[in-house]
């Protein structure tokens, strides 16, 4: 077992982890963060999709201890208990941005990061910076509709009627 | 059935009841779930897709740190999965819980470890020594049927689970008469859901009781609990199914599957609760796979285009065993159901087979057979107007049905029951500007660019229940739903339904019916499904049925317990039942809007001061009902789809740039949730027709393990969307509702095609018959374009 330190959505973390444990495991099973979420554990679907010091990483390809000395941050970071819905979680709602909710969580992290390092994009730019995250309900255009009004303000669809 | 003021939520784009818990990461999956004193189990799969076992060591992984248990095939051999369909001449197949003496396909369950952890397990797993001894594959269709391949089940005769044959009376005089035929064959490619979540269950029992408690990653609780039931030869009193948050079905999470006996078998005997999560991987072998047909089909016709006989020759590969609950008849029978399609075909000979393979076994994925039957009929209306020289818009406008054709017996039987099938291709010809999109492929084809544009249209039978499903030879007819509506003293009510979300938003649209009939705001409606405990006996969401046939049953409760709100109501403002009139927060006396009672107040006083109720009432507000849909033939949903694409002619990767869908499903609840609804089944259309595939070697390999292999759409494949609604409703359904869950999936394998073959029609004629439109087999086309082209 390897002592680790970090901080997890704010608040330091001190753990004994098995040196082989997952990022992804080590946040939902050691510390209850269930809200991220595991779909292939081969870096590939995106569900898992955490902050490590701001970027988005596949916490399925990162060992817990990869992350001592770190920052990460989790969908639960996004709005605490009882707060109202992060700006990028109000706009999926409003959009229907969401259907079975299972990619939702480590999509949320790639916009954050988004609107983070490239605010100003457009559709297409949408689609190419969130193609790593697979859903599989969607079809996507709710969730552009839902990334463009949370990077520009712009109207989704889903307000039309 | 109308209720007493105009609906405020029916028909609205409200906001998703579900979406804040599980925008925050607060949803509850199974994987989420950690009951104390879990142990985590791990199965070791076949390698082989056939062969004998001759033997298994699994002593070593039974001294590894942390395991608990140790199963092999002959510790559960009194248990197994049959699904048996009463279809003459079907021949059985059980599906071990663990391969005992044989395995029949790569990822067959051969081993289980039960251990502290996940890592435990795995560690132990590796330490299994299974000695399978390669026996001949049946790989595909044609070597299963081989002559003097040896049948993959005892006691069989030949691999083909059921033969049935249709004609119609006057099939052959039509065709023997019709002046012209075309005659092609379809391949589809083998494919899934692949839902984002994988499978998992965790199995729970209780000695003292005796009872099961399975979580379940299911779209179908009640029908897991029966087939468990059978399975463990357990009474469904003593086993409770759950189904929390589920992340994704669309099919291939409406089946039994032997790793839930296992885990509730394992459970029983360790009497800890056993949990499973399925790796991805497992789930490209293990969990059911869907789509592959092979369709020969020809059309015959006269001068103008008009068909009078159509005749299609249907295999369907479903791996190696029979699914709890549909059998192994599902595809092949509902693709000779629905083949006809949207057309006015009246002569049909069909002859279709569900061949027994070495492969993963063949389960439902959304759309079940239509994707494949619309991809026939319309490639075969392609070629039909190529050969007359007419335009494909105007071919179909000469087949299509027509208003005065309703109700519309087709060939095969079924009852469609009423559609706007012009109406919805007119509507999708300005939707997408097709005149537009064909001036864009004129300068495009200048410029040396492929560019081609692709259209289909169809018919979806939704909602179809008894009537239907007898016919369909399963052991279990899936006809009505039923919910349960209850108000409580403060006012609020709760929606108790058989069906189950996961992903379509009856969390909301069920909400949205009982508020309108109840007269409540939205947020006053809690809707609660998937614990078979909770929630009264029904089959699950599947087949595009749970607006409507739960939708009915919430209609038909909510009116039972608005009727006692009336009667108790009366009963205090001194006024007759009949006179009462429920509205929004208050029942009043129709015409004297000032009498009235509050709605909560009247809640609080029929459970709280039950001497204030009227003789005869009892001082409870819930009514259970059932809805079937009557007479079960179904309501027929319609759509029609317009794409355009590019290929670029070095890689042969095709790319759609636009699509656009008209759509017709009745009365629509929420518009915003239908258009979540087509656009997802679209974009996995698209994955049927550009990406997915499931492809196995020569000896039955597959090789299609990861999402390195197995390629789903992603942002960057998928094109905005253009959407529009015809709203037709069904005679037979409570509203007019029809479901369209499955829709959008139908058509763009058809619409794909047509639009690749477009793309290339000028440089030489080519039949596009096969999907995926991989890169490969895209460039093969157009070599043979190409070819065709220089030789006319």
């Amino acid at each position: 077992m390897a002592e680790i330190s970090l901080i997890v959505n704010g608040e330091p973390a001190i753990a004994q982890v098995d040196p082989r444990t997952l990022l992804s495991d080590f946040l939902r099973d050691d510390l209850g963060l269930t809200g991220t979420h595991v779909g292939c554990e081969h870096g590939y679907c995106g569900a898992c999709t955490v902050l490590v010091d701001g970027a988005s990483a596949r916490s399925c390809l990162m060992l817990a201890i990869q992350a001592d000395a770190r920052s990460v941050e989790t969908v639960e970071s996004l709005s605490a208990n009882g707060a109202g819905l992060h700006p990028i979680q109000q706009a999926f709602k409003d959009c229907h941005g969401l259907q079975c909710g299972f990619c939702t969580p480590g999509l949320l992290m790639s916009v954050v990061e988004l609107a983070a390092t490239n605010p100003g994009c457009g559709r297409d730019e949408i689609r190419e910076h969130l193609s790593g995250n697979v859903c599989r309900c969607t079809g996507y255009h709710h969730i552009v509709d839902a990334v463009e009004r949370a990077l520009n303000g712009a109207p989704g669809r889903a307000d039309e009627s | 059935m109308k209720a007493d003021q105009a609906p405020r939520y029916f028909g609205a784009r409200v906001s998703r009841r579900q979406d804040d818990r599980l925008l925050r990461g607060d949803g509850r999956y199974v994987a989420d779930i950690k009951p104390a004193g879990v142990l985590a189990a791990k199965f070791m799969r076949s390698h082989q897709a056939h062969a004998a076992v001759t033997s298994i060591d699994i002593d070593a992984a039974g001294a590894s740190e942390g395991v608990r248990a140790v199963f092999v095939g002959g510790d559960f051999a009194d248990h197994e999965i049959r699904c048996v369909s009463s279809y003459a001449a079907f021949q059985e197949s059980a599906q071990p819980i663990l391969a005992v003496d044989r395995v029949r396909h790569v990822g067959e369950a051969l081993i289980m470890v039960v251990a502290e952890d996940e890592y435990l397990a795995e560690d132990a797993s590796e330490l299994v020594v299974a000695d399978l001894d390669p026996l001949p594959a049946a790989v595909n269709i044609d070597a299963a049927l081989a002559v003097g391949f040896a049948p993959l089940h005892p006691g069989w005769r030949h691999n083909a689970f059921v033969r049935r044959q249709v004609k119609t009376y006057g099939f052959d005089d039509a065709s023997s008469s019709a002046p012209h035929r075309v005659a092609i064959e379809l391949h589809n490619g083998r494919h899934s859901g692949i839902p984002m979540e994988n499978r998992a269950c965790i199995a729970e029992h209780d000695r003292g009781t005796g009872q099961f408690r399975l979580h379940t990653t299911t779209q179908i609780p009640h029908l897991v609990r029966a087939g468990l039931s059978w399975a463990l030869g357990v009474p469904e009193s003593l086993i409770q199914v759950i189904a929390p948050d589920v992340g994704g079905g669309f099919g291939v999470k409406a089946q039994l599957y032997p790793e839930e006996v296992a885990c509730c078998l394992a459970a029983r005997q360790l009497g800890r609760p056993v949990k499973w999560v399925e790796d991805r991987r497992e789930h490209f072998v293990a969990a059911h796979h869907s789509r592959e047909h092979r369709h020969k089909v020809t059309g015959y016709f006269d001068n103008d285009g008009t068909i009078l006989a159509l005749q299609a020759d249907i295999a369907v590969d479903m791996g190696a065993y029979s699914v709890f609950p549909w059998t192994a008849t599902m595809d092949g029978g509902m693709a000779m159901g629905i083949l006809p399609g949207p057309y006015r075909i009246r002569e049909y000979s069909v002859a279709s087979m569900s061949v027994c393979t070495n492969k993963t076994p063949y389960g439902a994925y959304r759309g079940v057979a239509r994707p494949a039957a619309c991809f026939s009929i319309e490639r075969l209306m392609d070629q039909i107007a190529r050969h007359l020289g007419v335009d494909r818009v105007e071919i179909r406008n000469r087949n299509l049905l027509t208003d005065g054709d309703y109700p519309w017996r087709s060939p095969s039987g079924l009852v469609y029951d009423s559609g706007s099938l012009i109406e919805s291709l007119d509507a999708v010809v300005d939707l997408a500007d097709l005149e537009g999109l064909l001036k864009c492929q004129a300068d495009a084809r200048a410029a040396g660019r492929l560019v081609g544009v692709g259209l289909a249209v169809f018919t979806e039978q939704t909602a179809h229940t008894t009537q239907e499903f007898k016919q369909r030879g399963v052991p279990i007819v899936f006809g009505y739903e039923t919910a349960k509506v209850r108000l409580d003293a403060s006012g609020t009510a709760v929606v108790s339904a058989s069906i189950h979300d996961h992903g379509q938003g009856l969390e909301t649209t069920l909400a949205q019916i009982a508020a309108d009939r109840l007269g409540l705001d939205l947020e006053q409606v809690r809707v609660t499904y998937g614990d078979t405990e909770q929630v009264a006996y029904g089959a699950g969401t599947f087949a595009s049925r749970s607006a409507v046939l739960a939708g009915g049953a919430v209609i038909r409760a909510a009116d039972a317990v608005a009727d006692t709100l009336r009667e108790v109501a009366a009963h205090i403002l001194e006024a007759a039942p009949e006179d009462m009139v429920v509205e929004t927060g208050r029942v009043s006396v129709a015409g004297s809007p000032s009498q009235f009672i509050e709605t909560s107040e009247l809640c609080r006083l029929i459970y709280q001061r039950p001497e204030r109720l009227p003789d005869g009432v009892e001082p409870r507000l819930e009514a259970s009902r059932t809805y079937d849909a009557h007479p079960g033939t179904g309501a027929y949903t319609n759509a029609a789809h317009l794409a355009s694409v590019e290929i670029d002619p070095l890689t042969g990767k095709t790319r759609v740039l636009s699509y656009a869908v008209v759509e017709d499903c009745g009365p629509m609840i929420n518009p915003t949730i239908v258009e979540g609804q087509i656009f997802g089944g679209v974009a996995q259309g698209i994955g049927t027709a550009l990406f997915e595939e499931f492809l196995y070697d020569e000896v039955g390999q597959p090789l299609s393990t990861t999402f390195a292999d197995y390629l789903v759409p992603v942002m960057s494949d998928i094109p905005d969307f253009r959407v529009a609604h015809l709203q037709t409703p069904s005679p037979h359904t409570i509203g007019g509702l029809k479901g369209m869950g499955e829709g959008g999936a139908i058509a763009p394998g058809a619409v794909i095609a047509s639009a690749v073959e477009d793309a290339l029609s000028h440089l030489g004629a080519v039949t596009v018959d096969r999907l995926p439109l991989t890169p490969e087999r895209v460039l093969g086309y157009i070599d043979a374009a190409n070819s065709n082209g220089a030789s006319a």
